[in-house]
């Protein structure tokens, strides 16, 4: 399991598998205005990206995964907030 | 890890990049030379790194390679166009290999196949890769996807191909992980990921186990390099050749992903984090234009408005980019700590088990080089009042041996620090009657002053005094020292304790830092910035209650006789003496000082940069800050001043 909740606040923690999925939008469902942490993540799965896309919740933080920094987290910047 | 494997995964990957720039260049240049060069060096130095560990497939791929660079160097017309995309190939697989031998230390099954396979592309000669023309009828998501990347295909030079990767929906459930496959592409310059109808799901109706997305991307690598990456869904995926736009070919211009190290000066990097603490201020500045803007032309304004979105959030991605760089882990500063412990211990005559856990973790550098001085202070606290002589434990029936536990953890973008003893706690009742004895309260507010304020009274100034000094904690500071250490990185500290069970701190620290909290204060007709970590406390005194003292002027506060100065005097001007005054409390050699002022204005968190020029050579200036609007604010070093 590689989601914690606390507060207002979801960590996303080491490797996020696709079933990691479920309990991060759970998370969102309770409360849509939390914000997911994602300094201690080192790779997110395809299907937690997509959440984060599609929810566009707040993001703090950057993974380990050289990929993500460079490649999704400025689409994660581009989409917040323009729809 | 194995050093030798640890120094290989470094410097392989480097080659493998260098090995691939050089490449690039020569599809589009066959007769480079010096990429021919430069690519043989590359291999030639990877395949003898290789041979150290057991990787005999990628020694006999790279083998292979080198030999085909070899011949390219004495042929007048430099390497067969057809022959580069294998080499790349080659090298990709050997870069697969590389990260094999991390996660694994081995190849894995297989490798035997994949390198008999590659060497057997290698040996022919025609080219297999299907041709693909920049052709005029490109399918329309082509198109899209070149206008929407027109910036970075504006900068790239070479081939470039661009794919759109269409999962099924239920790849998910399939064990696909489309991003991972997207990570392995070389040379990707533009990434987008589009929901796959239009829109994405809402939070009510989105089904986290559908896949329904399209991935676009561009690549500054051939067709065969990327072909091989999408073998399993050869059906989801189409390709298309791009032309590049940019520049003509420069010689190793390297692409800019890849794991290259730097050494850098840590002072190069406050320097970076200043620019862009400077530009992040000054980008603040839109918002007053786009305000002003508004009321002369609301068009204007929302043009403004949109610009200064754009500019927020590129600052926003460079913040986090720089603040990024300057994360250390806490480790190597704590790494002093559990000896110390030790140590400390003996002296005391107490034995204790020291756990230290989340020291891994990550924070601002200035943080991490700020945390370790009030930290030792509450673990020499923690030592010295709150775990009990080993006969004091075991006649109150607990373990001989006391226990302290530093925990480090992230919460959003706070870093919590925990210490916590299973000593004897702290009772509010004593210190309620301490601080009164102490004269920093009165019996009265002390009767109505809840448990837990009460706790927070041991930080007070002048709560520890001579009484309770011993030599392990007390060396003059007391605890207000942590407090103010605390605040100097503007965190906090809360206290939890019971009585006979234990006491536990927990601070709580920004994990990033790098502006600082000013107080704006008025000043005859100037304004001036004061740090907040300078101020001991604000109060506003009837002037009839400032009296003459000696040669200067005192008032009372807290049942104390402080000395009150003049700022505007101090500054060489004169002062207005506005009736009520406004006193600003500093220290200057652990005592009170009082300094005049005209107002408090408000607060702002701002970047303080060093004086320079004229103002380096003045110590009561600690520096500048900008403000939203362009202006500089000096910011004054009070207790400079007052000395």
């Amino acid at each position: 399991m590689s989601i914690e909740v606390s507060g207002t606040v979801i960590s996303i923690v080491g490797h996020a598998a696709v079933e990691d999925a479920e309990p991060l939008l759970a998370a969102l469902h309770e409360d849509s205005s939390r914000t997911v942490d994602l300094h201690q993540a080192v790779r997110l799965h395809t299907a937690l990206v997509r959440l984060l896309l599609a929810l566009r919740p707040r993001i703090v933080g950057v993974p380990t995964d050289p990929f993500f920094a460079t490649y999704l987290l400025p689409l994660l910047d581009r989409d917040r907030g323009s729809a | 890890m194995d050093e030798l494997l640890e120094q290989f995964l470094i410097e392989g990957r480097e080659l493998v990049l260098q090995g691939q720039a050089d490449l690039i260049i020569l599809l589009g240049d066959p007769g480079n030379a010096g990429a021919i060069d430069s690519a043989f060096r590359a291999i030639h130095t990877l395949k003898g790194s290789v041979g150290i560990f057991d990787m005999a497939p990628a020694e006999r791929v790279l083998h292979a390679a080198e030999t085909l660079l070899e011949s390219a160097r004495k042929a007048p017309a430099g390497i067969s166009p057809g022959d580069v995309p294998r080499l790349v190939a080659s090298l990709d697989q050997v870069d697969r290999w590389i990260d094999a031998m991390e996660a694994s230390g081995s190849l894995g099954s297989g490798a035997d196949a994949i390198a008999a396979r590659l060497l057997d592309q290698q040996a022919e000669t025609s080219p297999r890769a299907e041709a693909l023309d920049p052709d005029p009828c490109s399918p329309d998501w082509a198109i899209t996807l070149a206008d929407r990347e027109a910036a970075a295909l504006a900068n790239a030079t070479g081939a470039l191909v661009a794919f759109r990767y269409a999962p099924d929906s239920d790849a998910f459930f399939r064990g696909d992980d489309p991003l991972a496959l997207i990570a392995t592409v070389p040379g990707l310059i533009a990434l987008a990921v589009l929901p796959a109808h239009g829109a994405w799901p809402d939070l009510a109706t989105i089904d986290p186990f559908s896949c329904g997305m399209v991935i676009e991307g561009v690549a500054a690598a051939p067709l065969a390099a990327l072909q091989p990456i999408f073998r399993l869904v050869p059906d989801q995926v189409a390709f298309h050749a791009l032309e590049a736009r940019g520049a003509p070919v420069r010689e190793h211009s390297a692409p800019s992903s890849g794991a290259t190290f730097l050494r850098v000066d840590a002072a190069r990097l406050d320097a970076l984090a200043d620019g862009v603490g400077e530009l992040a201020v000054a980008a603040n500045a839109f918002s007053d234009i786009a305000h002003r803007a508004e009321r002369i032309d609301p068009a204007l304004a929302l043009v403004i408005r949109a610009a200064q979105g754009d500019l927020d959030r590129a600052v926003g991605v460079v913040h986090r980019a720089v603040s990024a760089v300057r994360l250390v882990p806490l480790g190597p500063a704590l790494a002093r700590l559990p000896r110390l412990v030790r140590e400390i211990a003996v002296n005391l005559g107490k034995q204790v088990a020291f756990t230290l856990s989340g020291d891994q973790i990550e924070v601002d550098k200035q943080i991490a080089d700020g945390l370790f001085e009030p930290l030792l202070h509450l673990v020499r606290n923690a030592l010295d009042h709150g775990i009990e002589a080993p006969e004091t434990r075991a006649a109150s029936g607990k373990s001989s041996e006391g226990a302290l536990s530093l925990r480090i953890s992230r919460e959003g973008d706070d870093v919590l620090v925990t210490l916590a003893d299973d000593g004897a706690g702290i009772d509010p009742t004593r210190i309620k009657a301490l601080a009164v004895t102490r004269g920093l309260i009165d019996a009265e507010a002390a009767a109505q002053l809840a448990d837990g304020a009460a706790l927070r009274l041991i930080f007070a100034p002048g709560f520890s005094t001579a009484a309770q000094i011993s030599d392990v904690s007390g060396r003059g500071v007391g605890m207000d020292a942590v407090q103010s250490a605390v605040d100097r990185l503007r965190g906090r500290i809360d206290i939890e304790s019971q009585v006979g069970l234990g006491t536990s701190f927990r601070l709580r620290l920004p994990a990033n830092a790098l502006t600082t909290r000013l107080l704006v204060i008025d000043v005859g007709r100037d304004r001036y910035a004061v740090p907040f970590d300078q101020i001991a406390e604000t109060a506003r005194v009837e002037a009839e209650r400032l009296v003459p003292l000696g040669t200067g002027i005192a008032c009372v506060l807290r049942d104390r006789t402080v000395p009150v100065l003049s700022l505007a005097e101090l500054l060489g001007g004169e002062e207005s003496g506005l009736d009520p005054a406004r006193l600003l409390v500093t220290r200057a050699s652990g005592e009170p000082v009082a300094l005049r002022v005209d107002h408090f204005s408000h607060r702002i968190d701002a970047m303080v940069r060093a004086p320079t020029g004229l103002l380096a050579g003045v110590p009561s200036i600690a520096g500048t800050a900008l403000l939203g609007d362009g202006g500089i604010l000096l910011v004054l070093n009070l207790p400079e001043l007052v000395a």
